[in-house]
């Protein structure tokens, strides 16, 4: 924690999130926004096939929070309308390759 | 006792004649309204490729509901029947009541909040105003 403390404390306009990891700061990541909280959504459909196709994995895993930049309530309901989805066949719970 | 909202899912084979998919939809509807529940909405979906093989089917025809009710007894007569019936190969309920009581509250916060927001960035102006006067 201390250590993602220091770097904004140095550079003085430095990027909120993302660069405390590397030493050399040379990589700026631009900082991951909510899609959901962009959006203002308050529910999400697990009806939307396509919408949740785009957080889970190829093989039909879901897509980490530091993947996707989903913040946690909406990666709460994110994650229970994909299992909703997954149990009426609209997505796979494991896709064959 | 508060009126409950849900969602029911069903999936029939996909090479069931579309009248017997409206007998199955006749049936619940009649069983939904004998436990004091109604029918909402019916949509039918069609034809979809399942994520994952259900029953030896790869696609299925979709139908979906919503339902108002006030007994849990009517899911239960609901699903049963959607059990026994032949050509429906998977089914899902989803009480959504909650849910969509709690979207309700963030959608009303929200609105309380973009309410107060255009009160306060007049006000300075206003004040700017009153000071420029006097």
């Amino acid at each position: 924690m201390a250590e993602e403390r220091r770097p904004p404390s140095q550079g003085s306009g430095g990027s909120g999130g993302g660069t405390g990891r590397r030493p050399k700061r040379q990589f700026f990541r631009k900082k991951k926004v909510c899609r959901f909280c962009t959006d203002r959504v308050d529910f999400i459909d697990y009806k939307k096939a396509d919408v949740l196709r785009q957080f889970v994995q190829d093989r039909g895993k879901l897509l980490p929070r530091r993947i996707t930049g989903t913040c946690s309530r909406h990666q709460r309901w994110l994650s229970e309308a994909i299992k909703r989805a997954r149990n009426i066949a609209l997505l796979p719970f494991a896709s064959e390759l | 006792m508060e009126e409950r909202l849900y969602d029911l899912i069903f999936i029939c084979r996909p090479d069931t004649p579309e009248p017997e998919v409206d007998k199955i939809l006749a049936t619940l509807e009649q069983a939904a309204t004998e436990k004091a529940g109604k029918v909402e909405k019916v949509e039918k979906w069609g034809t979809r490729k399942l994520a994952y093989r259900v029953r030896k089917n790869r696609e299925g025809y979709y139908v979906y509901m919503v339902l108002r009710g006030t007994q849990g007894a009517m899911i239960a007569e609901l699903e049963r029947r959607l059990k026994v019936a032949d050509p429906v190969i998977k089914y899902m309920t989803v009480r959504l009541d909650e849910e969509m009581k709690r979207q309700q509250k963030l959608v009303a916060r929200r609105e309380r909040r973009l309410a107060r927001r255009p009160r306060k960035t007049p006000a300075p102006a206003a004040g700017e105003q009153t000071a420029a006067a006097s």
